[in-house]
């Protein structure tokens, strides 16, 4: 064996991964370096006329590329966390704490074969899941992520949102009739009824926020609920908040209304057929959708990105103008590591029972740490933006472990329970609710 | 360096341009929903009908109206025509040329749609229609509940007469004991 087999042999699965990714994203870099040399100055000019056109395509490009590391994080918990509920361990192989495990599922998904049965018909059923895909992603669309941190600002935010999640059902469709399998039919089938079901109550129990705010643009809505946490809608709109929690359970196809995809009756559902990537991009959907329905209770009822309470204190950051000191950077930039690591060896340094490596290895990982905590905590203060980006995904994460939580404890219902509720209780609350808000805005204007 | 006006060598304008396309994606569409034998895949291409209509809306300037098509036609009418028909038909069954039979009552509407289309076409003064307007979400409310009030509640009490009619066939009879 040649010594490049031998040491190939001797690494880790992660190892090996490494081995190939570092060399591609290098020359990746190289090739891009050399591009923005190029055509940087053509590019940039481009860009200062056309902002609108190049806004969407960024925007477009930003979801999609987005989706796939939200998918992986929500995987990853779905994994970690019903382990941990059923005291169980969990992922711990791959990455620190089996973090990469799903990526593991990813690439497994991507190098399955992509079987296509006898009798399906191959254009709708290879359409499917590209549709569901698109579908749930383009919702992410018109999401504020923090302040001017969006893909669009609709007036009519609410209609496209519902108009986008209305195709994900078109996909399940295709995918249950085309697979040519009496489950995947009955799949279908039964994702048609839940959703144009669960629909209805779902956009009606938005109306009496619509009403409150007076716009449908997402991004008003989220600003119509800034100051503290008392200002979200929830407090004045709960029974909607259940009503669009519960119908937001369903149209994801969680549990306990998962009987799209029921395996104790339906084997796989709409998915039955399906393998490879194929299959892969109905399962990134799903737990992309699992995102986006915490992402829109947090945008409607609990303030979107604003802070729960304002910070009561007034922070003034001093200027920073790091061109100012000139050559002084660069020396800051060369010493302060050394200093730093230095500074925080010393006292373990001074320890009898640590050896001067040790001790030097210490105070590097310290100095790192706390280098790392004062940059992002710069960000946090000086930039809006990083603000309203960390309350957005902490509010949508806390959901996101919620649905992960009721997936671990309840159990499935009946299908024609869950259609009963739909129809005999969720919807007349939503009414209720709609009618409640503007007898409520009806006396209070006058 | 901004895009220009109109495309360099044809000299239409890029609204023009996609006009021809979404109006093409329709038509073509259109056209397959009624020759296709496989009637799953009529019902699908009636969707992407659907869909370029929309994108004409957007186009007229009325991104609502483009919002409400997808949402009620593609979200709801296809859905539930595709619901039906798995509801209806196994694929192993003869769900292929079903139409065909009835040709001769598809012809005789067909004229009768073409000679209503072309009338209104004639009748219409196209230069004073084709102002573009941005029509708001407010803007349309105003208008549905002021001059379009007795319209907008006639058909809300027709669509009820429907739904009780629609329960009222598909009640079943109560066993007698």
């Amino acid at each position: 064996m040649t010594m490049a087999a031998v040491t190939w042999q001797r690494l880790r699965p992660v190892g090996r991964l490494l081995a190939v990714l570092v060399p591609i994203l290098l020359a990746l870099g190289l090739v891009s370096v050399g591009a923005i040399i190029l055509a940087g100055p053509l590019a940039a000019g481009f860009v200062g006329d056309n902002v609108p056109l190049v806004r969407f395509v960024a925007a477009v490009t930003a979801v999609i590329l987005l989706s796939i590391p939200t998918a992986f994080i929500v995987i990853f918990l779905e994994l970690k966390v019903i382990a941990r509920m059923n005291l169980r361990i969990g992922p711990e192989r791959v990455g620190p704490y089996g973090g990469a495990m799903s990526v593991v599922h990813g690439l497994k998904v991507l190098a399955k074969e992509d079987f296509t049965p006898l009798g399906v018909d191959v254009t709708v059923f290879t359409m499917a899941p590209i549709v569901t895909f698109v579908g749930a992603i383009m919702t992410m669309l018109v999401i504020p992520f923090a302040p001017g941190l969006f893909g669009l600002d609709l007036n009519i935010g609410l209609l496209y949102l519902f108009a986008m999640s209305g195709l994900t059902v078109v996909g399940l469709l295709m995918a249950g009739w085309s697979s040519f399998n009496k489950y995947s039919l009955l799949g279908g089938l039964r994702s048609a009824a839940q959703m144009v079901s669960y629909e209805i109550p779902l956009t009606l129990s938005l109306v009496g926020i619509v009403l409150l705010a007076g716009t449908m643009s997402l991004n008003q809505l989220v600003l119509g609920q800034s100051g503290s946490f008392l200002d979200w809608n929830i407090w004045k709109q709960p029974l909607a908040f259940l009503i669009f929690f519960i119908a937001g359970t369903a149209e994801a196809n969680r549990t306990p209304f998962d009987l799209t995809e029921a395996d104790s009756e339906l084997v796989g559902g709409f998915a039955t057929e399906y393998s490879g990537m194929r299959f892969g991009f109905f399962f990134f959907a799903e737990y992309v959708n699992v995102f986006i329905v915490s992402a829109l209770l947090v945008t409607f009822f609990l303030g979107g990105w604003t802070a729960p309470i304002a910070w009561p204190f007034a922070v003034t950051m001093p200027s920073l103008d790091p061109l100012g000191l000139g050559v002084g950077l660069l020396l800051g930039i060369a010493a302060l590591p050394v200093v730093g690591t230095l500074i925080l060896a010393a006292p373990f340094w001074l320890s009898s029972k640590i050896t001067t490596l040790q001790a030097l290895v210490i105070g590097f990982i310290l100095f790192n740490v706390v280098a790392v905590g004062l940059v992002i905590g710069y960000a946090f203060v000086s930039f809006d933006w990083v603000v309203g980006l960390f309350w957005f995904f902490a509010k949508a994460y806390a959901f996101v472990f919620l649905f992960i939580w009721m997936r671990a404890t309840l159990p499935r219902v009946r299908i024609d329970q869950l259609m009963g509720f739909a129809w005999k209780w969720l919807l007349p609350a939503a009414l209720l609710n709609i009618f409640v808000t503007a007898a409520a805005i009806t006396i209070v204007s006058k | 360096m901004s895009i220009p006006e109109t495309i360099p060598i044809i000299g239409a304008s890029w609204d023009d341009v996609l006009f021809v396309l979404f109006a093409a994606v329709m038509l073509g569409s259109a056209l397959l929903v009624v020759t296709l034998r496989d009637i799953i895949r009529s019902g699908l291409a009636m969707i992407v009908c659907f869909g370029s209509l929309a994108g004409l809306y957007v186009l007229l300037g009325s991104p609502i109206l483009a919002a409400a098509q997808v949402l009620v036609y593609i979200g709801a009418i296809s859905v539930l025509v595709l619901f039906a028909i798995m509801l209806t038909q196994t694929k192993a069954g003869p769900a292929r040329l079903v139409f065909q039979t009835q040709w001769w009552a598809a012809a005789l509407a067909a004229v009768v749609l073409v000679v209503i289309f072309a009338a209104v076409v004639a009748a219409t003064d196209w230069g004073a229609v084709a102002v573009r307007v941005q029509s708001t979400t407010d803007a349309v409310a105003r208008l549905l509940f002021s001059d379009y009030t007795l319209p907008f509640e006639a058909v809300s009490v027709l669509l009820l007469a429907a739904v009780i009619g629609g329960i009222f066939l598909a009640k079943r009879d109560e066993v007698r004991d």
